[in-house]
């Protein structure tokens, strides 16, 4: 009787059901865990990825409120002519430019510098009197956006309306209609003050858990606060910080009610008008009634597209993988 | 055993009837949305329904539950609030607006036609005839006119007092500019004397305002535009245009309008000092200011018993078309294609379409009259501010039912805003414009 010997088919069979087996075997110990991701995964497609695909529709059709429907298979397509629109549009660079400058300013004086700035002199001072300093500072963000813009108009109006310009009289100079003659620093001081308070947050609680031992033994060696501050602090906060820009960029780039609110994009020709603005304008308001859904859409369109160039460029040049892979500060 | 059967007998009859007359007064439910200054005396538009309701109900012999939201928010959130409310199959019963949102509205199919139920109401026999223009759209109509208005020029009898002006050079004012005699020439080197004399400050000589609306087509109107054609298709003039941007770039280089006019704050800046009497000469404004004014801006100091003897009313002046005008935006009651009850809604609007009803809308808030008999009534010929505007809508314009006029708008403003504010030359807003309207319209408007 001679042995029956195994062929080559057999062999790959055999191989086939091992990697079977085994991919069973992980699919069925990952099963938890993609259970445990389910709520969060459906929560991302429904509200994240469902309304970005839905945009990207919209945006290829021509609907506004006269032809206006909610079955999609209705809206006329009219394929990239809303993005012609758009880019021989004459004020879109401008618009653009805008938003660049918008996001730049802000984030780099108020968004990241001031927050450090607050939470490092509220960390160094006596811890109370810290929290209430840091509690004032989140004021603006807790601030119903209208009445928070109300306060800040009643600040800038012209004589004799406005606070500001109260105290000019009394002081002998010269009143001004701030919102018209400094619009670009209200919009920006407005929407920085804001700001503040993510940033803060983010470093106070990063500062907060620096270990105490790297702080005394900088005291033992003789450091001054602002040795302490340069060579231990600031280094520590490297990662919080490139979250902070991170986060606060995408977050710049969307946000307009304040600037809605403020100046309506004006005064004059789209003088502080920023891209999300545009999109608003275009699709959800308009005071002679007929929104422009379609054209509006394209605009949100081109700021997902940026958004997620910017993430990526971000996670890429920050290595944000190194960022979520481990927690740095207890490390040390 | 009889007495027994009787008892019951009774009792069922008794709760056949009572059920019976239940199912009479079927109760129905109607929401009703107006935008509103309640403020400023406007709160007639939804709370008249309010009035009207058991003659309504008695009439159709039904109980009404009657939803009034009055909201005086931002139009083009108030606009936008009523697609988005049909689109999530909840858009009132009756929603007012302005006639303009009949174009895009009746195209997408959010309100209905009403045309046909018209004849069952003889109070929309008592509608000022020209008014049912303005409530179509391809030819059907669509809305049933709420109120009108007139958008004049407010002066300031103080100030012109103090320029050296008669009471009678004042009072016939109004008169002279009907007659084209005082033309926006006139009142633009009135108001550079005022400065020169020290009467006003440099920039307070005349304001406009500040942001976009239908107050510009006046100048438009006034420099010979044509706003459509024949066949209904927009037309964009460029002379007439031209002439506007060039009139409003002149007005902050000689100093008559301060320079940062356009964005100036309503609320903040331009009410108060307008209605003061004692800071700006010449005015452009709408009749229903004088309402907020007397009733918010100066209520401490009189309200109407101040504004009377210190601010007159006049015409949009003549501008080379050579004829004084104004503009009327009638607002409208429209009924919801999602409305259940259309026949009910349209029963409360005719209740409300009366003199009684929309005199005391037209005397709280300074709108003028849509009904024959209610400009004819004793309490509208009686009040002093009405009595001098209505004459207005004899010289009024309009806007179109065309669902591309915000397009057109949008582009004039960009031009008025470059022009005015200095940025571009005339002619270099004028270039703008066109090309923001081609890039967005292409051929569905005609250039001229």
């Amino acid at each position: 009787m001679t042995q029956p010997t195994t062929t080559l088919d057999d062999q790959f069979t055999a191989a086939e059901s091992r990697t079977r087996r085994s991919r069973k075997k992980s699919l069925s110990s990952n099963m938890a865990a993609y259970g445990f991701l389910a709520p969060a995964g459906f929560l991302v497609i429904t509200f994240f990825l469902v309304p970005v695909v839905i945009i990207f529709y919209l945006s290829m059709t021509n609907l506004s409120t006269s032809n206006f429907t909610t079955d999609l298979s209705a809206m006329q397509f009219v394929g990239l002519e809303n993005f012609r629109i758009l880019f021989n549009d004459q004020f879109a660079a401008k618009i653009f430019f805008n938003t660049v400058f918008y996001v730049l300013v802000t984030l780099s004086l108020f968004n990241v510098t001031l927050a450090l700035i607050v939470s490092l002199l509220s960390t160094h001072i006596e811890r109370r009197a810290g929290f209430a300093f840091r509690a004032i500072w989140i004021l603006p963000r807790i601030t119903a956006a209208t009445v928070y813009i109300m306060l800040w108009r009643r600040l800038a109006v012209e004589a004799p309306y406005g606070i500001i310009n109260q105290v000019n009289t009394l002081l002998g100079q010269t009143t001004y209609n701030y919102l018209d003659a400094r619009p670009w620093e209200f919009v920006i001081v407005v929407n920085g003050f804001i700001g503040v308070s993510f940033g803060m947050i983010i470093f106070t609680s990063a500062i907060e858990s620096i270990p105490k031992d790297l702080l005394n033994a900088s005291l033992v060696d003789g450091s001054t606060i602002l040795q302490r501050i340069r060579y231990v602090i600031l280094p520590l906060l490297r990662w919080p910080l490139l979250f902070v820009v991170t986060y606060q960029t995408l977050s710049l780039l969307t946000s307009f009610e304040q600037i809605l609110l403020l100046t309506d994009g004006g005064p004059g020709l789209y003088a502080t008008e920023v891209w999300s603005l545009t999109a608003y304008h275009r699709a959800l308001s308009n005071y002679f009634g007929n929104a422009q859904w379609g054209y509006g859409s394209a605009f949100a369109v081109v700021l997902v597209i940026i958004g997620v160039v910017l993430a990526v460029i971000y996670m890429r040049v920050f290595r944000f993988n190194e960022l979520v892979a481990e927690p740095k500060i207890e490390v040390l | 055993m009889n007495r027994r059967w009787s008892v019951v007998l009774i009792i069922s009859l008794f709760l056949i009837s009572v059920f019976g007359v239940a199912q009479a007064q079927e109760t129905i439910p109607v929401t009703i949305r107006c935008k509103a200054n309640v403020q400023g005396g406007e709160g007639w538009r939804c709370d008249n329904f309010a009035e009207v309701e058991s003659q309504v109900e008695a009439d159709l012999g039904v109980t009404l539950d009657l939803t009034l939201i009055q909201d005086d928010i931002d139009w083009g959130d108030y606009k936008q609030e009523f697609v988005l409310a049909s689109e999530a199959n909840e858009a009132p019963d009756i929603i007012l607006s302005g006639h303009e949102d009949i174009g895009a509205w009746a195209a997408s199919g959010l309100i209905i036609p009403i045309e046909d139920k018209l004849a069952d109401y003889p109070q929309f026999e008592d509608v000022v005839p020209n008014l049912w223009e303005s409530m179509k759209y391809q030819g059907l109509i669509y809305g049933v006119p709420q109120d009108a208005e007139a958008r004049p020029i407010f002066y300031s009898k103080l100030l012109l007092r103090d320029l050296g002006w008669s009471e009678e050079d004042i009072d016939s004012l109004p008169q002279r500019v009907a007659d084209g005699e005082y033309t926006f020439a006139d009142m633009l080197a009135t108001a550079q004397e005022a400065i020169d004399a020290g009467v006003i400050e440099e920039g307070n000589g005349y304001w406009h305002r500040g942001s976009n609306g239908f107050d510009w087509l006046m100048y438009y109107f006034g420099e010979g535009g044509q706003i459509t054609d024949e066949q209904g298709n927009l037309v964009w003039d460029s002379a007439a245009i031209l002439k506007v941007y060039e009139l409003l770039a002149s007005l902050p280089e000689t100093g008559v309008t301060r320079p940062d006019m356009i964005g100036l704050s309503g609320s903040e800046v331009w009410h108060p000092a307008v209605a003061s009497a004692d800071q700006v000469l010449f005015a452009q404004g709408g009749t229903w200011n004088w309402g907020s004014w007397a009733k918010q801006y100066v209520a401490d100091r009189g309200g109407n018993d101040y504004l009377l003897p210190n601010i007159g009313l006049m015409l949009f002046p003549a501008l080379d078309a050579g004829t004084a005008l104004t503009l009327t935006h009638p607002l409208v009651y429209m009924v919801s294609s999602q409305s259940e009850n259309p026949d009910v809604a349209m029963a409360l609007i005719a209740a409300v379409t009366t003199p009684d009803a929309n005199n005391r809308h037209a005397i709280d808030s300074f709108h003028l009259g849509i009904l024959k008999s209610q400009v004819e009534s004793e309490a509208y010929k009686n009040d002093p501010v009405l009595s001098n505007a209505h004459y207005m809508l004899d010289y009024t314009t309009g806007a179109p039912n065309n669902p591309d006029l915000p397009a057109w708008q949008n582009a004039y403003w960009v031009g008025i805003q470059a022009a005015e504010t200095g940025a571009n030359t005339p002619q270099e807003a004028l270039d703008l414009a066109t090309a923001q309207l081609k890039n967005e319209m292409g051929d569905k408007v005609i250039y001229k």
